[in-house]
């Protein structure tokens, strides 16, 4: 079922609850009484069609109305983008390292097999960590510069040097390795590993890996087909501008 | 699971929804990529590579030559064109052919015969086989840290070997990375994990 402006945010939330991190990072929060989505968007300055096609984004995984999401000015999917990026790295990748780490004091005897899951999601944390850092530090600063430009028409000395140090295609190139290793971490925690006595916690962890896939997909999703062809029609109209 | 990949391009947006709720009762395959336009289907395809295209020759205008010249150029794709018009029947050398008014058993027995094509295929070159002595020793040194070269050095093999090897490897056990392989292969004493530091 389609998620509407006049449905109650309330009722949103029992249809789906995966959907509470995804408005959180929009900076709403529970406890909305009776208030319809268009209201809670208007009270917390959230942009409701924005709004509305990203939460039909997650709540359906067969809607995906790239167009739509294509005329949202680049700056809100940036900023959308960065709020998930911040609950992967403060949130997320930090729960599941605490939950291995206590499935490991709890394991006498199999420590030395916790301790090779524990070494391969830190590996993998690294990894996804400096992957998102890149984004923030070097392809968001670029995404902004280059709508800037689209939109005064103005091509500034800063600007001009942004856009010429960098290019959506090399992005592209390097944005599809990152979930290998998440994939393999459960394909050896389901196939391989024996699992410890503490099986409550292990099937805690590979639960919450399967969400963070999941989490994971739908966030490069909005990447690559709506951020990176809106970037490559506007490094076009740049280039025809200088 | 989700093993075939499918591409659908249909211009009717209900019957391209229709056949993705066919396709998924069907099981064991995943639709990738859904087109509704002729524009950069054949580039897509390129880098996508389905086993399988449901194609709607409309959606070229009925321009036969060109669909048949992009077609001819996948190489392990299945072509199924579906149409509203029977005069489009074996034009494309398609492997199989579904009408808009075909009944429900058609097409089922239509795409399940494309898909046991498919599975045979695969069969020969992804057996559910354990892992031979000889990958169990290349996986030995893939997890050390080995690069192909000094793989293919050690062992006095080429480094096409090695990589098919390692590719083989990655099949059967459903591990892609080299820290996920090593993983495996401390759990099943290969080497112990104080070689890996």
């Amino acid at each position: 079922m389609r998620i509407t402006k006049d449905m109650k945010m309330a009722d949103v939330i029992q249809m789906n609850y995966m959907l509470i991190p995804v408005i959180y990072r929009f900076g709403i929060n529970l406890g909305f009484g009776d208030k319809s989505v268009k209201e809670i968007c208007e009270e917390t300055d959230v942009d409701l069609n924005f709004f509305l096609q990203l939460v039909n984004t997650y709540h359906d995984k067969d809607y995906f109305p790239k167009e739509e999401l294509q005329t949202i000015p680049s700056k809100d999917i940036v900023a959308y983008l960065k709020m998930t990026h911040s609950s992967y790295l403060n949130e997320k990748l930090t729960e599941i390292e605490g939950l291995i780490e206590s499935l490991q004091h709890a394991e006498a005897e199999d420590e030395k097999y916790i301790l090779l899951i524990r070494n391969f999601f830190e590996g993998y944390k690294n990894e996804l960590t400096e992957h998102i850092l890149h984004e923030e530090d070097v392809v968001f600063p670029y995404v902004l510069a280059v709508e800037e430009i689209c939109t005064s028409g103005i091509v500034s000395d800063l600007n001009r040097k942004i856009f010429e140090s960098f290019s959506i295609s090399i992005y592209q190139e390097g944005h599809d390795d990152v979930e290998e290793k998440l994939m393999d971490l459960k394909t050896i925690m389901i196939k391989y590993l024996t699992p410890p006595r503490n099986t409550n916690l292990y099937h805690k962890i590979i639960q919450l890996l399967f969400m963070l896939e999941q989490d994971l997909n739908y966030h490069s999703r909005i990447e690559d087909k709506v951020l990176v062809p809106k970037m490559i029609s506007m490094e076009k109209a740049v280039t025809e501008l200088i | 699971m989700n093993n075939i990949t499918i591409v659908v391009a249909e211009t009717s947006y209900l019957i391209q929804k229709g056949l993705c709720a066919v396709l998924k009762s069907l099981g064991d395959n995943h639709v990738i990529h859904k087109m509704d336009k002729a524009e950069g289907l054949f580039e897509s395809l390129n880098t996508l590579k389905p086993n399988m295209l449901i194609l709607n020759p409309d959606l070229f205008d009925g321009n036969y030559e060109l669909i048949k010249n992009g077609c001819a150029k996948l190489k392990a794709c299945k072509l199924v064109i579906i149409s509203n018009k029977n005069k489009d029947e074996g034009k494309f050398d398609e492997d199989a052919f579904l009408h808009y008014e075909d009944r429900q058993s058609k097409i089922l027995d239509c795409l399940e015969g494309v898909k046991k094509d498919l599975e045979r295929n695969k069969k020969v070159e992804k057996s559910d086989e354990p892992i031979s002595a000889r990958e169990k020793n290349i996986l030995k040194h893939i997890a050390l840290g080995l690069t192909n070269k000094e793989i293919a050095d050690q062992l006095f093999i080429s480094i096409h070997t090695v990589v098919t090897h390692r590719k083989n490897i990655t099949q059967k056990l459903g591990i892609k990375s080299v820290s996920g392989l090593t993983v495996y292969a401390i759990l099943n004493n290969l080497i112990t994990m104080d070689e890996v530091k």
